[in-house]
């Protein structure tokens, strides 16, 4: 008899969600990451002495309220909300305050357009609604389309209220904004850019595309349907950082009796009888299980963990097309105080800081950022989204002093002018400049800085071409097709052998979808 | 003065025609106003220097429906079609790729790249002919409306489900990629020499404001592939005394059917009178009666200019000014003193086909990023024809017409001046780029005709300047083409129908829209 009942291949915030549910459902479970801590890309690590930096995943994520309330993590993490949405200071020295409630965010609004604060109420009404359909896709075990059965029918009921709530006149809209570019939408409903570039840097956030390109209306969708603030992101941070977040998982997973191994690295997935049986760690170890689940994502999953040999050619083909792109830097900033805004000039400025700051003045900023990583480029004036954890949680760094962490857009993987080692000073200083012309005392208040460039995330979180998502979110990588059509119900070809990450439905983001929709899937096949 | 007709057709554009035609082969009394002094819309031919015949707009013919070719008896009526059997892609190394109908052919040019492409082609060949002929029933079908579904639109629905089972799923999977991938991200999974993504991608860009990169692009380019189906000529060509020769063809037919057509007959407004369309008014006053009107303008014209707002609902109101356009294409045509020479050319036959002006996938994005925020590429990706070579009454003898269709050109070209200066520096930028491959086509130009955008739009009619009477992306197809819920080429004007580019299957010379809208308004039959 085996080992254990499941194996889980890394314990990134998926790995953790799965090994929690089956646990929990009494399931042996056994955890193996070959990192030293739990976490994957939602962690804290000490990068400069005495300050806990989220290095990859940051803010308070987008875990989703039901794996929250079924794994019972509140009693085990806590965060802290700001009602600040998103600042977004302006090249003319004014900005643009997104909040919480809508009817103070209208009247920032106002400031830029009279008409965009009107219309704002609707657009956000409009978006919840189609945002409430989406989040309802996303919890779902996409269909095997074009067959659809019985039980997907079922399982499409869940559609069924959010669908009712948008209203009949509105499903065209529906189908309409999906496959559309944001920046499209966003004109349709906004004249300002100051207004149509806070909300559609969303959009981009974590895809390569510009906000011109089709298919981003979706992804400000996803992010509006996990936010947890009914718009379109989340705000706030993890008390303690990402890494408590993934801590509380892996606490609750203990809790529930699953067994976690660090510093255990999985070489390969031992298949007999082309059923998967174990894992063999690259110390030589071996254990064996009746299902093992992946956390990994695809091309580690089917390339190095398991062998191409055991797949046919299609389903080799479609995963080497699946496209990764990673295009954001990771740059964290330790400060000796608080950056001081041109925008905030003479007041408190620590309401307006203590949410995301967003430099994206207006679409075609974005958009022009984006441009250049076609050529391999990146960009000379980034859209920036940044951070400052410790307005929330002093306890991040030493008294008085300051973290900022920047996703800095865009980055591309590959630099056609050769290695990153050699270039990654120079966008950092490119993306200081930038946010120097905003916040002019940058510079002066730096004690310390560290840069990942997709190279890095890849090398030190193992994600493929830095991409956080595991794989593209773009609409051919989507629901069914996500990651590639044999795998979008979280099984493979092979027996007992399972997928979990953010390679799978729903997609990136610390959400722990993909994990809890797996966790279903595996726990309905070993009924 | 006042006349009764059955049926008014507001547009002789070649869906307008091909409506008209239909219509009057039912027996209905059909007149068709055309405003200006010819027929075609942007399918026309004029001869604009003496002695030369210029397609003035669209260029090219391979998407027109077999069943209407058939059911028109167009080749009766003058429908001849040289076919187009190259690609000649000069590069900016000197060296040139020609894509190639003939299969052998084709391979050797592949193979002097990369071998593994040139055994990729049939592979991708297969592939797009499946997914076309996946697509094909769909550009038969009038889209359902989806927000109160009729018995027939479920019954739509439901063939629709069948068909996708029915593809099998490797096919079904990879039409669900190619609706909303880049051109060049699904070239890229078949082929990995950049001038042959390059030159396949230029397909999915045609008319488009949209670079071969971005996602979207992979769906027009599998519009572009379904005119070689069915037979009825295999690939892309050029008719017999230019473009406006199938207009004249299907104009011909209906007047053989008793249609009744007038040009230099602009329509100033439909009558409308209790909610129904009862007739038209021309900007001269005159007023013709039928209880049918059919508009073949695009969605702005047909909604927003020739009715008034408040016989419209404010939803659809709302969705049509929406409805997007942005031209994103220009045309220049050229009188030639003689053939042009392009130094990398080895094989002179392929003058007979298409050159595209196209050299690598960076070449097409970079002129894509030069337009997208207005104005146009200053080194555009250009898609040139000589029809002269083929059909000797384009040009007189020894001299020739060339066609060239550039992309990109924005609607907004402010930055240039006003608009003679927009023309001219838009016309020079083209030229001086064609020159950098064919360094005398500068001594041979006798005549030249520059198209903006906006040339387009004030002397054709098309908003914006599009070609395909607004872009065909996905949140603008089928049953959202113009608008849900009235993309059955209905209007809420009682016996206000429209039949264009705007509405399913969308642009090209396809004759699609004006079939099924005679279709519709015969009561499914036709």
């Amino acid at each position: 008899m085996a080992q254990y009942d499941v194996i889980i291949i890394g314990a990134g915030h998926n790995g953790l969600v799965t090994a929690a549910y089956l646990a929990q459902a009494g399931r042996r479970v056994l955890v193996l990451e070959k990192r030293d801590t739990v976490g994957g890309a939602a962690v804290s690590e000490e990068i400069f002495p005495g300050f806990k930096i989220s290095s990859v995943a940051d803010g308070c994520g987008y875990l989703s309220a039901k794996v929250r309330r079924e794994l019972k993590l509140d009693a085990r993490v806590e965060t802290v909300p700001s009602d600040v949405v998103a600042f977004c200071p302006q090249p003319d020295g004014t900005q643009l305050t997104i909040w919480r409630d809508t009817q103070r965010t209208a009247e920032e609004i106002a400031r830029f357009s009279k008409a965009d604060a009107e219309e704002y109420p609707k657009f956000v009404e409009l978006m919840s609604r189609i945002a409430d359909v989406v989040g309802g896709l996303m919890e779902m075990t996409p269909p095997d389309l074009p067959e659809i059965s019985l039980r997907d029918l079922l399982n499409g009921a869940a559609l069924l209220g959010p669908v009712r709530r948008l209203g009949r006149k509105r499903i065209p809209d529906l189908l309409r904004i999906l496959p559309m570019p944001s920046a499209d939408l966003l004109n349709e409903f906004f004249e300002a850019d100051a207004v149509r570039g806070a909300i559609g840097a969303s959009s981009v956030l974590n895809i390569t595309w510009g906000p011109q390109e089709n298919g981003t209306a979706y992804t400000l969708l996803s992010s509006w349907a996990q936010s947890g603030t009914g718009l379109f992101r989340s705000a706030g941070v993890v008390k303690g950082g990402m890494g408590a977040l993934t801590g509380a998982l892996a606490d609750a997973a203990r809790g529930f009796g699953a067994e976690i191994r660090t510093g255990a690295s999985v070489s390969e997935v031992i298949v007999a009888d082309e059923r998967a049986t174990g894992v063999r760690l690259s110390s030589g170890e071996e254990h064996t299980a009746a299902a093992v689940v992946s956390n990994a994502d695809p091309r580690t999953t089917f390339y190095e963990l398991l062998e191409p040999h055991y797949f046919d050619t299609l389903f080799v083909r479609q995963v080497e097309n699946i496209k990764y792109r990673g295009s954001a830097a990771r740059i964290h900033l330790a400060l000796s105080a608080l950056p001081e805004f041109t925008a905030l000039a003479g007041g408190d400025a620590t309401a307006q800081l203590s949410g995301p700051i967003q430099i994206a003045p207006s679409l075609d900023y974005v958009q022009k950022a984006f441009d250049c990583t076609k050529y391999g480029e990146y960009s000379r004036y980034p859209y920036l989204d940044l951070l400052i954890p410790t307005l929330s949680d002093p306890s991040l760094a030493p008294a008085g002093q300051h973290i900022l962490s920047i996703t800095a857009k865009y980055a591309p993987y590959e630099l056609d002018a050769g290695d990153w080692s050699a270039h990654k000073q120079s966008f950092a200083d490119v993306v200081i400049d930038t946010l120097a012309e905003y916040a002019p005392n940058i510079r002066d208040v730096i004690t310390d800085r560290h840069v990942l460039t997709p190279p890095d995330l890849e090398s030190l979180y193992g994600l493929p071409e830095g991409n956080p998502n595991h794989g593209e979110m773009t609409l051919e990588q989507f629901f069914h097709m996500r990651p590639i059509p044999s795998c979008a119900r979280y099984r493979t070809p092979i027996a007992g052998m399972y997928i979990c990450g953010a390679g799978a439905h729903p997609g990136g983001g610390v959400t722990g979808i993909p994990g809890h929709n797996a966790a279903r899937e595996i726990l309905k096949d070993s009924k | 003065m006042t006349q009764n007709y059955d049926a008014i057709i507001v547009g002789g554009g070649h869906n307008g025609l091909t409506c008209a035609a239909y219509l009057a082969r039912a027996g209905r009394k059909v007149l068709v106003l055309e405003q200006r002094h010819v027929l075609g819309g942007a399918a026309v031919s004029e001869e604009i220097y003496p002695g030369f015949t210029y397609s003035v707009c669209s260029y090219v013919v391979s998407l027109l429906r077999p069943e209407v070719i058939r059911e028109l008896e167009l080749a009766k009526y003058g429908l001849k079609i040289h076919p187009n059997d190259s690609v000649f892609v000069p590069m900016e190394n000197g060296d040139s790729f020609t894509s190639y109908a003939d299969e052998t052919k084709a391979r050797r040019e592949f193979g002097r790249f990369s071998q593994r492409d040139a055994e990729m082609a049939s592979r991708f060949h297969e592939v797009m002919y499946k997914m076309a002929f996946a697509v094909k029933p769909i550009i038969g079908y009038v889209p359902p409306n989806i927000i109160k579904p009729s018995l027939r639109d479920l019954g739509t629905l439901k063939d629709l489900g069948k068909h996708m089972r029915g593809l099998g799923k490797e096919t079904f999977h990879e039409l669900c990629k190619i609706m909303v991938m880049s051109a060049d991200d699904f070239l890229g999974e078949y082929f990995e020499t950049d001038v042959i993504r390059a030159v396949h991608g230029m397909s999915g860009i045609i008319g488009t404001m949209l670079g071969v990169r971005s996602p979207g692009t992979a769906y027009v380019l599998l519009h572009h592939y379904m005119g070689e189906l069915d037979g009825a000529f295999t690939a892309w060509g050029a008719q017999q005394g230019g473009t406006g020769g199938v207009s004249e063809a299907i104009a011909g037919s209906a007047r053989n059917h008793g249609a009744e057509i007038r040009v230099s007959a602009p329509v100033a407004q439909v009558i409308v009178k209790n909610g129904s369309a009862v007739g038209v008014a021309l900007e001269n006053g005159d007023e013709f009666y039928a209880d049918t009107i059919v508009s073949g303008c695009d969605p702005k014209v047909t909604f927003r200019k020739l009715v008034e707002e408040k016989d419209l609902p404010a939803d659809l109101v709302r969705s049509i000014d929406k409805f997007k356009y942005r031209g994103s294409s220009g045309k220049v045509n050229l009188a030639l003193d003689g053939l042009p020479h392009f130094p990398s050319l080895k094989d002179p036959s392929v003058l007979k086909g298409a050159i595209d002006i196209c050299p690598s996938v960076r070449y097409i994005e970079k002129a894509y990023d030069d337009a997208k925020y207005g104005g146009f590429s200053k080194r555009p990706a250009m898609e040139v024809v000589i029809p002269s070579v083929v059909d000797p009454t384009m040009a007189p003898q020894g001299k020739h017409m060339m066609s060239i269709f550039v992309q990109y050109a924005a609607y907004d070209m402010s930055e240039y001046g006003n608009r003679d200066q927009q023309r001219e520096a838009f016309g020079n930028a083209v030229i001086d780029t064609l020159s950098e491959f064919a360094p005398n086509i500068k001594d041979l130009i006798l005549h030249k005709q520059v198209l903006t955008p906006w040339d387009l739009e004030q002397q054709i009619g098309l908003t914006e300047g599009n070609i395909f009477q607004g872009e065909l992306t996905l949140d603008q197809l089928f049953f959202l083409r113009p608008a849900a819920g009235w993309a059955d080429y209905r209007t809420p004007i009682r016996g206000y129908w429209q039949c264009g580019s705007g509405t399913h299957p969308g642009g090209g010379i396809t004759a699609g829209p004006g079939r099924l809208a005679a279709r519709e308004i015969l009561g499914g039959k036709l």
